[in-house]
């Protein structure tokens, strides 16, 4: 899998490199520049259809569009699997926190109930079967 | 006479048939249960709320209401799943390392740290330049799905005037200052002179070099110091030599 990303990788620096380079032309161009001018143009048509054949190689790779708005921003997109990893661990220990505070009330009712209502509470063990109370 | 009674017994059987069969009702179940007289006590005098409520959960109600004894409304349990909230899911997911890699240390703020040797601007927002990937998904632009190579007569297109650029078009080449601060950085460490060393540190071919200086600086000092002192006033005896020395001398 990572094979399929280090190609697209590659094909998209060599892009950038030969758009900086162009760059570099174009901004004091001189006449005898003009062959290598054309020369990165078409170097960038070939970086384009290079990409576009990595596109089949990703095409189950989905990406969020979140991680955009961040990029947009001018900010680091591993900031968003921080994030993301950070308020998975906060949830998951805000439920955890429920689960065990509703299983501490269901002990503490059932004890409770026992004392007021032994016969039934016998009898409902007894449906309840293999739940015993916590 | 026949046909009133006659009538009068189907009209009863229908009132009976409305609100539930003729089941009789535990007695010891409200007992236990501590409800009062009046209550309504067992599933099976309860009025179902439409006539027009499917049998079979009518059915299913009635089973477990009569499996579960003198617990009105109790329902079965969920089944039990595996994995719940209750389980730290970063380690069954097996996400440690990235949990230790994203935020066990400190993730650097800008875009540019994540790509430094992408050339230009790239901290500042996609909204100045419309760069935005956003707008690029909202508004994907119209072209061929073919990428074809450029011909000569569309080369031509490109035929550049000679000289710079105006210093607008410029912007576009600058490259965040980081660089340049790591060279400089590294630069003055090797500019810098050598940090005073302990006596452990130094070898013995720098003792050497510093004992040959040392004594040179000393001299130049010297001089200079006496150079000093010949042409300030705050020496009159030495200024007095001199003079009498220059007189001596014409």
């Amino acid at each position: 899998m990572a094979e399929k990303f280090d190609s697209l990788e590659e094909h998209l620096e060599k892009f950038v490199e030969n758009i900086r380079q162009l760059g570099i032309i174009v901004s004091d161009f001189q006449p005898s520049s003009q062959a290598g001018l054309n020369q990165k143009l078409n170097f960038m048509v070939t970086g384009l259809q290079d990409i576009d054949k990595c596109r089949q190689q990703l095409h189950d790779i989905s990406v969020p569009l979140e991680v955009f708005e961040y990029i947009d921003q001018g900010r680091n997109p591993q900031l968003y699997t921080k994030e993301c990893l950070e308020r998975a661990l906060a949830k998951n220990e805000q439920v955890k926190g429920k689960i065990d505070t509703m299983k501490k009330f269901k002990s503490l009712l059932i004890q409770e109930l026992t004392k007021v209502f032994p016969e039934d509470m016998a009898k409902y063990k007894a449906i309840r079967g293999e739940d015993p109370p916590t | 006479m026949g046909g009133d009674r006659a009538g009068q017994a189907g009209m009863m059987e229908n009132f009976s048939a409305l609100f539930g069969g003729a089941e009789p009702q535990p007695p010891a179940a409200a007992a236990a249960l501590g409800f009062g007289p009046g209550k309504p006590a067992g599933p099976g005098s309860a009025p179902p709320p439409t006539a027009a409520a499917p049998q079979s959960g009518e059915d299913h109600s009635r089973k477990t209401a009569a499996s579960s004894g003198p617990f009105y409304l109790m329902r079965e349990l969920p089944g039990n799943t595996e994995l719940t909230g209750s389980t730290n899911l970063i380690t069954h997911y097996n996400l440690e390392h990235a949990y230790n890699k994203f935020c066990g240390k400190k993730v650097k703020e800008k875009l540019s740290n994540f790509l430094p040797d992408l050339p230009g601007m790239i901290d500042l927002p996609g909204s100045h330049d419309n760069s935005s990937l956003r707008s690029l998904i909202e508004k994907p632009p119209i072209c061929s799905s073919s990428f074809t190579p450029l011909t000569g007569t569309m080369l031509t297109g490109f035929r550049l005037h000679a000289g710079p650029l105006p210093e607008q078009c410029r912007l576009m080449h600058i490259q965040p200052p980081k660089k340049k601060n790591k060279h400089k950085h590294k630069q003055s460490r090797t500019q810098d002179p050598v940090p005073p060393e302990t006596p452990s540190d130094s070898d013995h071919k720098k003792k050497k070099k510093k004992k040959e200086e040392d004594p040179e600086r000393k001299r130049k000092k010297k001089e200079k110091k006496k150079k000093k002192n010949r042409h300030s006033p705050e020496h009159p005896g030495v200024g007095s030599s001199q003079a009498s020395s220059s007189s001596s001398l014409r």
